[in-house]
């Protein structure tokens, strides 16, 4: 066992890309390994921080739709919880929110009112912080 | 299907032999990484005694971008007899029967770079210079006299933004593997804010841009490349995409890695004799990324589904999708306080 999954996947992919890459003769290969080598990179941080990033966005939106029930009705999803903490069951729960969402946020730009114009900013407020959070920082 | 580069090699002598009729010898072949739409393949051939460049296109299984092979080839066909500088087109086949897939063999252009990361202040005002005096001539050419009616539709003016933003908007919509609320929330902006009618009808190259252009850093452009999203429309298009910040996100003060863009504008303007109406344009630069997340979108979609598991399809499908909604948050978002990064204030 690798406790720290995030970490070997670093210290290998720098491995792949200032030791085995270098030594390819076809610059395809090595163009195409470095790509890879950074992918893994990427993935590494997905594997250290991918489902807290994830929970946290879900519990945005829940809040999100619960303030905005009176423009769209999500259900009980508003109380729902992942079926568990595997990278699929998370992203499935993230991706029925995010869909209510989009539902939600078509909704508020067509109401007239101040409550809708305060969830308007309220919703792109979330996409700012949940691009922030998924932005990656190891190809940055 | 995979193909090795010595089946590439023998059989496209073959190929050429029967075409030129004459004994054609593949010297050298290399494969290029970063042909997202297609493989694309550099060989050198000594036909009768001489020695030739000659670039390979060969359809992956997949790709970034799904087009027709031909609206391509015919592009390169009606542009290369013009002023703007494109490879000479040679053959293109469909028969699977060669390559396994269809291909099409263009003539290499020699000595020739297309990374602008490298290119010190002059070259880049010189290349800069050129490269959106070129989009401005192609943007003044009539598509109807250089044949382009005869393999390709001709949009009504006051359709070309409607018709682009149904196309990318339904690649979208079949490909998003995750909802994307970013790429919703400017769809539905496009449609509300749609620009009347372009001024002309132009030729649109589809994806001009820094990277798919050959030059000469001292003595400029000598070929622009990867026509395969060509089509005719609204010339704000080329322009607006040719300046989306996603192509200078390590240099954000110049378009392209090239030059400011206000100056990129102005160039365009004078070599095309059109006026930016910073309204309308406001609209092309949204539809730009717009267009971009499909393309990186779709290009997820393809390595998660598709046969193709090619690196680029994966960093495109990832880090690109997370720039431009970084670029759509910009502009669109209230509290971005209306930045129209992109040269218009």
């Amino acid at each position: 066992m690798i406790p720290n999954t995030d970490s070997a996947l670093r210290m290998l992919s720098q491995r792949l890309m200032t030791q085995l890459l270098p030594d390819l003769k076809s610059e395809y290969s090595q163009s195409d390994g470095m790509l890879l080598g950074m992918l893994m990179m990427a993935i590494a941080d997905e594997v250290a921080t991918g489902i807290d990033t994830r929970m946290k966005d879900i519990a945005d939106m829940k809040a999100l739709l619960e303030q905005g029930r009176d423009y769209h009705d999500a259900g009980l999803l508003t109380v729902a919880e992942p079926a568990s903490l595997s990278l699929k069951d998370v992203n499935q729960l993230h991706d029925d929110l995010t869909r209510h969402l989009i539902e939600l946020h078509a909704r508020v730009e067509i109401a007239d009112s101040s409550e809708a114009s305060q969830m308007l900013g309220d919703i792109w407020h979330y996409l700012e912080a949940s691009t922030g959070r998924h932005a990656i920082a190891a190809m940055g | 299907m995979t193909i090795t580069l010595d089946e590439v090699a023998t059989k496209t002598s073959a190929y050429l032999a029967a075409k030129w009729k004459c004994q054609v010898d593949v010297t050298n072949i290399t494969k290029i990484f970063g042909g997202a739409s297609r493989e694309t393949y550099r060989l050198e051939v000594a036909v009768d005694g001489q020695s030739r460049g000659l670039i390979l296109r060969r359809d992956p299984p997949t790709s970034l971008i799904d087009t027709e092979r031909k609206l391509e080839y015919g592009a390169y066909a009606a542009i290369y007899p013009t002023d703007i500088p494109v490879p000479e087109p040679l053959f293109l086949e469909n028969d699977t029967s060669i390559l396994q897939q269809p291909f099409s063999i263009m003539a290499a252009v020699d000595d020739a770079v297309t990374d602008v990361s490298t290119l010190n202040e002059a070259q880049k005002r010189l290349i800069g210079r050129e490269k959106w005096q070129l989009l401005g001539t192609l943007a003044m050419k009539d598509p109807v006299e250089l044949g382009f009616d005869r393999f390709m539709e001709i949009p009504e003016l006051d359709q070309c933004a409607a018709r682009e933003l149904a196309y990318w908007e339904k690649i979208i919509m079949e490909d998003e593997i995750h909802p994307q609320p970013i790429a919703h929330a400017a769809i539905r902006w496009l449609k509300n804010n749609l620009p009347q009618q372009a001024q002309k009808l132009s030729v649109v190259h589809g994806d001009y841009r820094s990277g798919n252009f050959l030059f000469d850093p001292d003595d400029g452009i000598r070929a622009v490349l990867d026509w395969e999203m060509c089509h005719l429309g609204d010339p704000f298009e080329d322009l607006a995409w040719s300046l989306d910040p996603l192509w200078s996100w390590a240099e954000p003060e110049n378009a392209g890695g090239l030059l400011p863009p206000d100056e990129a504008i102005s160039i365009w303007e004078e070599s095309s004799g059109l006026t930016v109406d910073p309204e309308v344009f406001k609209w092309w630069q949204v539809f730009a990324s717009v267009k971009g997340l499909a393309i990186w979108i779709s290009s997820s979609e393809d390595f998660q589904n598709g046969e193709g598991k090619d690196s680029i399809l994966a960093m495109a499908g990832w880090l690109m999708t997370d720039r431009q909604n970084q670029i759509l948050l910009n502009y669109l978002s209230p509290h971005a306080g209306g930045q129209w990064k992109g040269g218009l204030a």
